[in-house]
C-alpha cells in the first residue's frame, strides 16, 4: 500500500472534469484506489465519488493505492493534481 | 373543451431572440413533468424494471456521447468534458449499482430510484462551500432528467417526433443541440435574454425563437395550436382562422425575403454608386463563427470576449485557454480581421466578483476595471497579442470616458511589445487599438481621442441610454428608447466628422447597424463599417445596395432636423417602401 498526500491546486478546485480526469487516470492502473479527505473516503474510481468530496482550491487529499502497480498508480495521480489539472491554478 | 374556448385566440408576448415564424401544436417540455412520485413496484415486475432502466442508461450514455461530439466540434475539447463526465456517471457503480440495488432489495421503480442515489449525491454538492462545485449539482440534476425522460421513453419522447413548438421554462445547451436534430419548427421560453446562450444557439441553428415569456408554460399545454412569430416576440394560442391565414401569409412572404437575402450574399457590399462599406460581425460564441461567411460578413467588427468567461462561469481563464481560442477565431476569419473588444464587466454583466453597486451603469465597468484589475487585463492582452500573428486583428478598449485611460492602456502594450521583443516571441507589432464611442463625452471630445487611437466604434445602445437618460430594461420608460433620435444621430455624424479628419475609421456596433431601416442613414453619416449578429447583414446589404450616396447623405440631414426618433423612422419606410425595398421590420402587423 502506498499513501500521497496532495493539494488541490487549480482555482475551481475538484469540479466534474477533473473528476473525470482523475477517474479515466485510475482506471488504466489495477490497483484500488481510495481518496480521503478529513474523515470521509470515497472510492477513487468513481466519478460520482470523486466530486462528492467536493475538494475545493488548497483542500487536502489524501491517496491511498493498493495493488501491484501501486507505485506508478501514485505517481500518475498525484502528477494530475500538481499539474492543477491543467487550469487557471 | 367547450366550444367557446376555440374561438378565443390569446396572446403572449417576450423577446424575439431568433427571427423567422413557426406554425403549429405546442409540446411542453417541462423539467416539472419530471417530478417523480415515490413508487414501489410488485416483485414479479422487478426483472422488468431493471431491464428498463439498462435502456434507459445505455439511451442516456448514447444521447451524451452524441452531445460530447457535436459540443467538442463547435465549443472545443473542454466543453466536450462535462458531457463524458455524465456518460461516466451513467456506469459508475455509486450511481449504476446503488439503483439497482434499490430497484432490487427496497422493490423502488426505476424512476424513484435514480432520484433517490442522485439526490443524495447532489446533496452533499450542494452543501459544499464553493460555488464552482455547487453548480457541478447540476450536472447530477441534468443527468437525472435525461435518464427518467428515457425511463418514460414511451410517453415523452415520441410526442416531440411530429412537428412541435417547444414551450418550456429554460433550455440547455444539450436540449437545443438534440431538439435541433428532430422536428422542431420553434421555441418559447418563460426565461432567457437575447444574449443568453439558447438565444445564439437558436439562432445559429436557424430556430425562431423567442425568451424571456415569464409564464408562457402556464398559459399552454401541449397540443394547443401555437403561432410564434420570431420577429416581434409574440406567441398566439388558439389562433382564430383569420390569425392564422394572416400569419402563413406572413410566413410566406418572410420566407421570400430570405431567398433573395439568400442570393446577396456573394454580392458586393457598396452602394449603387460604388462606396463600398464592411460589413461585419458581431460574434460572442466559438460556434458562431461558421455564420461569418455564411452571411456573408467581411470578418468580426465586434468579438464580445467576456462571454467565453461567463460560459465557464469563472472570473479569469488562463492566458493558455485564451490564446487557444483567440487563435482559433483570427485562424477563422483571415483572410477578414477580427475585432477582439477587451473583457467589458459591469453594467448588466456582472462578474461574480461579489460586488454589488447602486447605479452599475455608472459605476465601475469596461475600462475602469480592467486597468484596476491587471490580473485580468495581462493574460487577456498578452493571448491576444500572441494570437496576431495567426491573422489580422484589432483591439477595442470598452467604455472608455477619459484620454489617461487610453495612455496607461498604451503603455501596458508599449511594455508588453518590449517584453516579447526581449523574449522573441512572434506577434504584430501594428495592431490597431480603438475605442468604444459609447458615452456622450467621448462622442463630444472625439476629436481629441482621434488623435490618440486608430479607429472608433459607435456602441449605440450605450450611447443611447447615457445620451436620453434611458435604461431600456425598465418597462416604465423602455419606449423612450430610441436610437433614432435626432439628439444621438448629431452625435454620430460629430464622431464620424472628427475621425475622418485624422483619416481613422468609424464602425457601429450596437443594435442599430442590425436594423436595416437605419442603414441609409448610418451611411449617409459617412460610417464605414457595420458590425452585427450576421443574421441581419444580408437584409442590411441589400438596403445598402439599393442607394445613392447622395441620397443617403439627403436622407440624413433631413433626419437630423427631425423632430424626434418617429419621425425619423417614417421618413426612412417612405424612402424604402418607394424603392421598393421592404425590410422584415416593415413586415409588422
Amino acid at each position: 500500500m502506498v499513501t500521497r498526500e496532495v493539494t488541490v491546486m487549480n482555482r475551481a478546485g475538484v469540479h466534474t472534469r477533473p473528476a473525470s480526469m482523475i477517474v479515466r487516470a485510475a482506471a488504466k492502473f489495477r490497483a484500488e484506489f481510495l481518496i480521503r479527505k478529513d474523515e470521509y473516503e470515497i472510492n477513487g474510481k468513481s466519478i460520482i465519488g470523486v466530486m462528492t468530496l467536493a475538494a475545493e482550491q488548497g483542500a487536502r487529499l489524501t491517496l491511498v493505492f493498493e495493488g501491484e502497480d501501486e507505485n506508478e498508480a501514485v505517481g500518475a495521480i498525484s502528477r494530475l493534481f500538481e499539474s492543477g489539472f491543467g487550469e487557471e491554478l | 373543451m367547450s366550444l367557446v374556448d376555440t374561438t378565443t385566440e390569446r396572446v403572449a408576448e417576450g423577446i424575439g431572440v431568433a427571427p423567422g415564424i413557426a406554425i403549429g401544436p405546442a409540446y411542453l417540455y417541462a423539467r416539472a413533468a419530471f417530478e417523480v412520485e415515490e413508487r414501489r413496484i410488485a416483485s414479479e415486475d422487478m426483472e422488468g424494471e431493471l431491464a428498463r432502466f439498462e435502456k434507459a442508461v445505455s439511451r442516456s450514455e448514447r444521447d451524451l456521447r452524441k452531445i460530447a461530439a457535436v459540443a467538442r466540434e463547435k465549443l472545443g475539447e473542454s466543453s466536450a468534458d462535462i458531457f463524458v463526465a455524465q456518460a461516466l456517471m451513467l456506469r459508475d457503480t455509486a450511481f449504476h449499482e446503488a439503483v439497482v440495488e434499490h430497484i432490487r432489495r427496497d422493490r423502488m421503480s426505476a424512476d424513484y430510484a435514480t432520484h433517490v442515489v442522485l439526490g443524495r449525491h447532489r446533496q452533499l454538492l450542494e452543501a459544499g462551500e464553493s460555488e464552482y462545485l455547487r453548480e457541478r449539482a447540476n450536472d447530477m440534476l441534468d443527468l437525472q432528467d435525461r435518464v427518467v425522460r428515457h425511463l418514460r421513453r414511451g410517453k415523452i419522447l415520441s410526442a416531440i417526433d411530429t412537428e412541435s413548438i417547444v414551450v418550456a421554462e429554460s433550455l440547455t445547451a444539450a436540449d437545443i443541440v438534440l431538439f435541433s436534430q428532430r422536428a422542431i419548427l420553434g421555441t418559447a421560453l418563460d426565461y432567457g435574454g437575447a444574449t443568453s446562450h439558447v438565444s445564439i444557439m437558436a439562432r445559429a441553428l436557424g430556430l425562431p425563437a423567442i425568451v424571456g415569456m415569464h409564464g408562457v408554460t402556464e398559459q399552454v399545454v401541449s397540443g394547443d395550436m401555437l403561432v410564434l412569430d420570431g420577429l416581434t416576440g409574440r406567441v398566439v394560442i388558439d389562433p382564430t382562422e383569420d390569425t392564422l391565414a394572416f400569419y402563413r401569409d406572413r410566413r410566406e412572404r418572410y420566407r421570400q425575403l430570405q431567398e433573395e437575402q439568400k442570393k446577396i450574399v456573394s454580392l458586393p457590399a457598396q452602394t449603387l454608386d460604388g462606396r463600398k462599406v464592411r460589413l461585419a460581425a458581431n460574434l460572442e460564441f466559438m460556434e458562431e463563427l461558421e455564420l461569418v461567411e455564411e452571411y456573408g460578413a467581411e470578418g468580426v467588427g465586434l468579438f464580445r470576449t467576456e462571454v467565453l468567461f461567463l460560459m465557464r462561469k469563472r472570473v479569469s481563464l488562463s492566458e493558455e485557454e485564451q490564446f487557444k481560442a483567440y487563435r482559433r477565431i483570427v485562424e477563422s476569419v483571415s483572410p477578414h480581421r477580427t475585432t477582439f473588444r477587451l473583457l467589458d464587466f459591469g453594467g448588466d454583466k456582472m462578474l461574480p466578483l461579489g460586488h454589488r453597486e447602486h447605479n452599475p451603469f455608472l459605476g465601475w465597468r469596461g475600462v475602469r476595471v480592467l486597468l484596476d484589475k491587471p490580473d485580468m487585463l495581462h493574460p487577456q492582452l498578452r493571448a491576444i497579442v500572441r494570437a496576431s500573428r495567426f491573422g489580422p486583428l484589432r483591439i477595442l478598449l470598452p467604455m472608455v470616458t477619459e484620454l489617461d485611460e487610453v495612455y496607461a492602456f498604451k503603455d501596458i502594450l508599449s511594455a508588453l511589445y518590449e517584453e516579447f521583443e526581449k523574449k522573441n516571441v512572434e506577434y504584430d507589432p501594428d495592431i490597431p487599438v480603438g475605442i468604444m464611442v459609447e458615452v456622450p463625452s467621448v462622442a463630444i471630445k472625439a476629436g481629441r481621442f482621434a488623435r490618440e487611437v486608430d479607429f472608433f466604434s459607435i456602441g449605440t445602445n450605450d450611447l443611447t441610454q447615457y445620451t436620453l437618460a434611458v435604461d431600456r430594461g425598465n418597462d416604465l420608460v423602455a419606449d423612450k428608447y430610441q436610437e433614432l433620435d435626432p439628439a444621438i444621430l448629431q452625435l454620430i455624424r460629430q464622431i464620424v466628422e472628427e475621425a475622418h479628419a485624422c483619416s481613422i475609421e468609424v464602425s457601429v456596433c450596437g443594435e442599430l447597424a442590425a436594423r436595416a431601416v437605419a442603414t441609409p442613414i448610418l451611411i449617409g453619416l459617412g460610417i464605414d463599417e457595420m458590425s452585427a449578429s450576421p443574421i441581419y447583414l444580408p437584409e442590411v446589404k441589400r438596403v445598402l445596395r439599393s442607394i445613392r450616396m447622395e441620397e443617403a447623405r439627403s436622407l440624413a440631414a433631413q433626419a437630423l432636423q427631425a423632430r424626434d426618433a418617429h419621425e425619423v423612422t417614417s421618413l426612412l419606410e417612405v424612402w424604402l417602401r418607394e424603392h421598393d425595398c421592404d425590410v422584415a421590420s416593415m413586415l409588422e402587423a
